[in-house]
C-alpha cells in the first residue's frame, strides 16, 4: 500500500518536474541548436540533444505531458462513451440493447492497431502536427470504448436485477430517473476502467508513433522518439538516446501501479 | 436440432460481424478528411492534366455508396479488389504472406503459452505472491512493443517470435496467475492437498479441467493480442508479413489492400472467439 502511494506521489513529481521544464523561460521543444546536433549532456542540455540540435529533457517533458494529458483525455471520452452506451444497452429497449453489443462484438473483432492505421493513413497530407496529435488521441478514444461497454452493460444488468431496483419500478419512476440513480452506481466500474484506458493508450500512441503513424513533427511524442532509435550512429554518439524510453517505461510501470490500486 | 440452432445463430452473428467490420472500415476510411487527397497533388511536376484527371478519378470513386457497394459486391464474390499501389488483385498480395504471418503467430502463441503457464504454475502454488514472477511480467507488460522489438534489434537478441511471445506471456501470465491461485485455494482441492494427493496429479486431473473455460477464453485474447502486436513487430524487423502488408498499405492510403488485411484480422479474432467458448455451448445446448 505504501508502494503504491509513493507510486502515485512519484507519478505527480514527475508531471511538475516536466511542467516546470517545458515552462522554464527559453525552453523550446522545437529550437533547434544548430551549433551541437548529437551533443553529449551538458550543463545546458542535460540530456543532450537529438539530431536536429534540440534539447532532449524538453523535448522528453513535453512528450509526457502531451501524451498524459492525450491519454487523460481519451480516457475520459472513452469512459464517458462507454458509460452512455452499456446504460443504454441494459436499460433501453432489447433491440438497442442487441445492435449496441453487436457493434461492440464488431469493434472488438477487429484489433486495435489496424483500425488507427486505417483512421491514421487517412487524414490529409497537410494536416498540422497539432491536429495530428488530436486526431491519434480521439481515433483512440474512438476505438476504446467497447471492452468498456461490455463491462459497463453486464454491472448494469447486475444492478437492473438488485431489489432496490424492484422497489424504484414498484414505486413508479420513470425509465430517465432510475438510470440517473443507477450511474453513480456505476462508478466504482467506471474508475478503473478510465485509470486502465491511460496506460494502454499511452503505449498504443507510442507503438502507433513507432512506425511513422503517430503525432507529426514537430511535436514531441514517445512514438517519435522511439524513432530516434533507429538511427544507429545515433547509438554509438550518446547513450541518452535511451533516456525517453526508459522514462517511458516508467511512466508507465506507475500508471499501472495507480491503476491496479483503483 | 438444438446444437445446429445454436451453430445457425453464432454463423448469422459471425456473418453480421464481418458485414459491419466491412461497413465500418468503409464508412470510416471514406468519410477521413484526407480520403481524396492524393500525393501526386503536392508533386510540383504534374501538370494540370494529371490534376484533373485525379480530380474526375476522385469524383468516380469518392461516391460514399459507390465504394461501399464496390467493396460489398467484392467481397461476395470473393474478390478483394485491385491493390492501388501495386496494381495487382489483392488476394496475389495477401496469399504469400498469410504463410510467413500465420507461421509467426503460430510460434509466438505456442512460446507464449508455454512460458505463462509454467510461470504461472510455479507461482500460484507458492503460499504468497512472489515478487520474482510478477516483477518481470509488470515490466514487460509496461515495455511498447515497438521498443521492445527495437531493444531487441540493437541488442542482436531474440527475434519476432522472442517479442511478440514475452508481451504475449506477460499478459497471459497475469490472468492465469490469478485464475491458477485461485483454483487450488478451492476447498476441495485443499482437502486432496491435505490428504497428500501428488502435486502433478492435482494439476492435471483437477485444477487444469477446472480451469479449461477461462483458459479457452483467455487463448482467443491472446490471438487478438498478438494480432494487435504484428504491425509494429513485423515492420521493424522487417518482416516480410500481412502487418508489414498493412503498414504499406496504410502509408500509401492503398484502402483495397487494408481493408482486406482488416477482415482477415476480424476473421481470425471471430474463428478464435469460436475456439474459446461456442464448442461448450453448443455441447450444453
Amino acid at each position: 500500500m505504501r508502494l503504491k502511494f509513493a507510486g502515485r506521489c512519484l507519478l505527480i513529481v514527475l508531471v511538475l518536474a516536466a511542467a516546470a521544464i517545458v515552462a522554464m523561460p527559453g525552453s523550446s521543444y522545437s529550437y533547434q541548436d544548430r551549433e551541437s546536433p548529437l551533443a553529449p549532456a551538458s550543463k545546458r542540455h542535460p540530456a543532450g540533444t537529438d539530431t536536429l540540435g534540440r534539447d532532449r529533457l524538453v523535448r522528453v517533458s513535453a512528450a509526457l505531458l502531451l501524451s498524459l494529458a492525450g491519454a487523460v483525455a481519451a480516457s475520459a471520452l472513452t469512459t464517458a462513451a462507454a458509460a452512455g452506451v452499456g446504460t443504454l444497452a441494459a436499460f433501453g429497449p432489447a433491440s438497442i440493447g442487441w445492435v449496441a453489443m453487436l457493434t461492440c462484438d464488431a469493434f472488438l473483432a477487429l484489433p486495435w492497431m489496424f483500425l488507427l492505421m486505417i483512421v491514421r493513413s487517412a487524414l490529409p497530407l497537410s494536416a498540422s502536427p497539432a491536429s495530428s496529435a488530436a486526431v491519434t488521441f480521439l481515433v483512440l478514444a474512438a476505438l476504446g470504448w467497447p471492452a468498456c461497454a461490455r463491462a459497463v452493460y453486464k454491472g448494469a444488468l447486475n444492478l437492473k436485477s438488485t431489489d432496490w431496483m424492484l422497489h424504484a419500478h414498484a414505486a413508479g419512476l420513470r425509465r430517465l430517473q432510475i438510470v440517473r440513480t443507477v450511474v453513480p452506481n456505476l462508478f466504482p466500474l467506471l474508475l478503473p476502467q478510465f485509470l486502465i484506458s491511460i496506460p494502454a493508450f499511452v503505449i498504443a500512441e507510442a507503438n502507433l508513433g513507432a512506425i511513422g503513424l503517430g503525432i507529426g513533427e514537430p511535436l514531441p511524442s514517445w512514438g517519435g522518439m522511439l524513432l530516434e532509435l533507429d538511427n544507429s550512429a545515433m547509438l554509438f554518439e550518446t547513450r541518452w538516446v535511451y533516456f525517453p524510453i526508459a522514462l517511458l517505461i516508467a511512466v508507465l510501470l506507475l500508471l499501472e501501479a495507480v491503476a491496479v490500486e483503483a | 436440432m438444438i446444437a445446429a440452432t445454436a451453430v445457425a445463430r453464432w454463423l448469422a452473428r459471425t456473418l453480421a460481424i464481418i458485414l459491419l467490420v466491412i461497413v465500418g472500415s468503409t464508412v470510416l476510411v471514406r468519410f477521413a478528411p484526407g480520403y481524396l487527397s492524393d500525393a501526386r497533388e503536392m508533386d510540383s511536376r504534374y501538370g494540370d492534366s494529371v490534376r484533373a484527371e485525379i480530380a474526375a478519378e476522385a469524383a468516380q470513386y469518392g461516391s460514399p455508396t459507390h465504394l461501399l457497394s464496390t467493396e460489398l459486391r467484392g467481397w461476395m464474390h470473393g474478390d478483394s479488389g485491385i491493390s492501388r499501389q501495386y496494381g495487382v488483385p489483392v488476394s496475389e498480395l495477401i496469399l504469400p504472406r498469410l504463410a510467413v504471418t500465420g507461421s509467426l503467430l503460430l510460434r509466438a502463441l505456442i512460446l507464449a503459452w508455454a512460458l505463462a503457464l509454467c510461470a504461472s504454475l510455479l507461482s500460484s502454488t507458492a503460499r504468497r505472491p512472489v515478487l520474482l514472477w510478477q516483477a518481470p511480467a509488470a515490466l514487460l507488460l509496461a515495455v511498447p512493443t515497438a521498443a521492445m522489438a527495437t531493444l531487441c534489434l540493437l541488442a542482436g537478441y531474440g527475434g519476432p517470435v522472442l517479442v511478440m511471445a514475452l508481451l504475449l506471456s506477460a499478459r497471459d501470465y497475469k490472468f492465469l496467475h490469478h485464475t491458477l491461485r485461485k483454483a487450488w485455494l478451492d476447498p476441495h482441492i485443499l482437502q486432496a492437498r491435505a490428504q497428500g494427493v501428488r502435486t502433478y496429479r492435482l494439476i492435471l486431473g483437477h485444477i487444469l479441467p477446472s480451469v479449461g473455460p477461462q483458459i479457452s477464453a483467455l487463448a482467443s485474447l491472446s490471438v487478438v493480442t498478438a494480432l494487435s502486436a504484428l504491425v509494429p513487430v513485423e515492420v521493424i524487423f522487417n518482416v516480410p508479413g500481412l502487418g508489414e502488408l498493412a503498414w504499406n498499405a496504410a502509408l500509401n492510403r492503398d484502402l483495397p489492400v487494408l481493408l482486406s488485411a482488416t477482415v482477415l484480422m476480424a476473421l481470425a479474432v471471430t474463428l478464435a472467439g469460436l475456439a474459446s467458448d461456442r464448442p461448450g455451448e453448443w455441447r450444453s445446448a
